[in-house]
């Protein structure tokens, strides 16, 4: 598939993202609200065939982000859709465990640091902080730090 | 001298602790004893088990969850044993001072259970085998 042909083939996600921005003719990112990016990931994954990479977690001012990088390896390019979670005080989204199970660990471990509800999810036990660190303290978000 | 320091001091078995290693220094460690260095010719071997040790080769900063474990690592080493502290992180928790995880550097953990214990640093990121191998020699001529 060319360039052209993968832009057009995103085309058909118009009505879900909010925007696409596309920074280089390798790096494209698909904006879009956290309730549409499970079937955001479900195209890019079963019709497009990218591969699924890593998710970020990141608090940002207003909202929680999370990001799921894809990598679609025939023209080396990287897309990576934002899904804006904007309920603070219980963020949640739909989970990939199910669907990709390569997402289950870093949607863990993105639970354990944020405090983000993947809805779904197979197994959700804490991964990475200690095993006496309080429940419901999150310390990658920004107000612990304040 | 006591013949307990005389002993260590012609063949240092060391036990290797990673207590939250980015493994930058645990590489470096596994370089010691490859053919190019050779730390067996002076007797340094690494061993499976902290009670067969006279030393312990930690590196990393001491995580939350590691610091009960690097407590009781040290607990079973037989006295006397020397802690090398090996890296930046170990020696004075490095880059991941303010961390939320981070409960102090290894000598802060070792000494609250064990103040007169012996302590040899070897800063760097990751410090080369050399430095490892003058930090050893530096810690058997203050033994």
């Amino acid at each position: 598939m060319k360039l052209q042909e993968l832009d057009d083939s995103l085309q058909a996600l118009k009505d879900k993202v909010i925007s696409v921005d596309k920074t280089t003719d390798k790096r494209i990112y698909l904006t879009c609200e956290s309730e549409k990016s499970f079937g955001i990931c479900k195209f890019l994954y079963e019709d497009l065939g990218c591969r699924f990479v890593i998710a970020t977690g990141i608090d940002s001012d207003n909202y929680f982000e999370i990001l799921y990088h894809f990598a679609y390896d025939e023209l080396g390019c990287v897309i990576t859709v934002k899904s804006l979670v904007r309920d603070k005080n219980n963020p949640s989204v739909d989970s990939l465990a199910n669907l990709l199970p390569a997402a289950s660990w870093i949607e863990r471990e993105v639970h354990d640091e944020l405090g983000i509800e993947f809805k779904g999810h197979p197994d959700m036990r804490r991964l990475i902080l200690a095993d006496d660190w309080p429940e419901g303290v999150y310390p990658l978000r920004k107000e612990r730090k304040k | 001298m006591s013949w307990k320091i005389k002993a260590l001091k012609k063949s240092t078995w060391v036990f290797h602790v990673n207590t939250g290693a980015c493994n930058n220094c645990d590489i470096e460690v596994v370089d010691l004893l490859t053919p190019k260095f050779d730390v067996e010719r002076f007797g340094i071997k690494l061993v499976g088990s902290p009670r067969h040790a006279d030393a312990l080769l930690v590196t990393g900063v001491v995580t939350a969850q590691a610091a009960p474990r690097l407590r009781e690592v040290y607990m079973q080493t037989p006295k006397p044993c020397v802690v090398f502290a090996i890296g930046a992180c170990a020696c004075g928790t490095g880059i991941f001072h303010k961390g939320y995880h981070v409960v102090g550097p290894v000598d802060k953990i070792i000494r609250e259970i064990d103040p007169n214990a012996i302590i040899a640093y070897v800063p760097g990121c990751p410090p080369k085998p050399e430095a490892m191998i003058s930090g050893v020699v530096k810690a058997w001529s203050a033994l």
